[in-house]
């Protein structure tokens, strides 16, 4: 397999693990009423970042798992190298994240000028983001799969 | 709509039945890679071509044709 699959593959499970911690964590802060008072701004800042250092840990987690996976399975050790069809690829599932998080990041402008809470514009970025994340390893083990 | 054919599968045969993955070593890519060269689902840069037709000791026009339909 080449790196750059097992890194699309990889980065799809992680950020399937943190979006549904994500979820179950804000939903929960919302239920509690953690986000209703005058600093529900920074409370949220800081459920996210203590997120992201969660995130970075799963994602190093899953990708030595893989690795190991990988060899065991194969019997080889993982070829990590990198070539010319591994950088277009990358380049691809690049834009197409790109345009979705622009196209979205504008709506999110939009919706904010016809009235939103920047709270609710906050989440919607951080929304974007898995989703674009998603996207490009999406894309990446779509292009690899189809030998492109 | 442009199509690129090659014979990498016979000149690999011709050269010793040499592997794809003997090839993608000395050429610098991986099997996977050289796989879908192989099945023309991806075009390789003007400098793997030449990379490849080298190994062979032919020309890139005897790797590599082009089709403009």
């Amino acid at each position: 397999m080449p790196v750059g699959e097992r890194e699309a593959l990889t980065g799809l499970i992680t950020m399937l693990i943190v979006v549904v911690l994500a979820t179950f964590r804000l939903f929960d802060q919302h239920a509690s009423g953690a986000f209703d008072g005058p600093d529900a701004l920074q409370v949220w800042a800081r459920s996210i970042l203590i997120l992201i250092g969660v995130s970075i840990a799963i994602a190093i987690a899953v990708s030595v798992l893989a690795h190991i996976l990988e060899a065991v399975l194969t019997g080889e050790r993982p070829d990590d190298r990198r070539d010319e069809r591994d950088h277009l690829i990358e380049r691809r599932a690049l834009s197409w994240a790109w345009y979705l998080l622009s196209f979205g990041i504008l709506a999110v402008i939009v919706d904010l000028a016809f009235g939103s809470s920047a709270f609710r514009a906050l989440n919607l970025m951080l929304a974007l983001c898995a989703g674009a994340e998603l996207v490009k390893d999406g894309v990446k083990l779509i292009l690899y799969r189809r030998g492109s | 709509m442009a199509r690129i054919e090659n014979r990498i599968r016979r000149l690999r045969f011709d050269a010793g039945e040499m592997t794809q993955k003997d090839l993608a070593e000395r050429v610098g890519v991986t099997r996977q890679t050289l796989l879908a060269i192989e099945n023309g689902k991806y075009a390789p840069t003007l400098e793997l071509a030449f990379r490849i037709a080298r190994t062979f000791g032919v020309g890139i026009d005897d790797v590599f044709t082009f089709h403009d339909e």
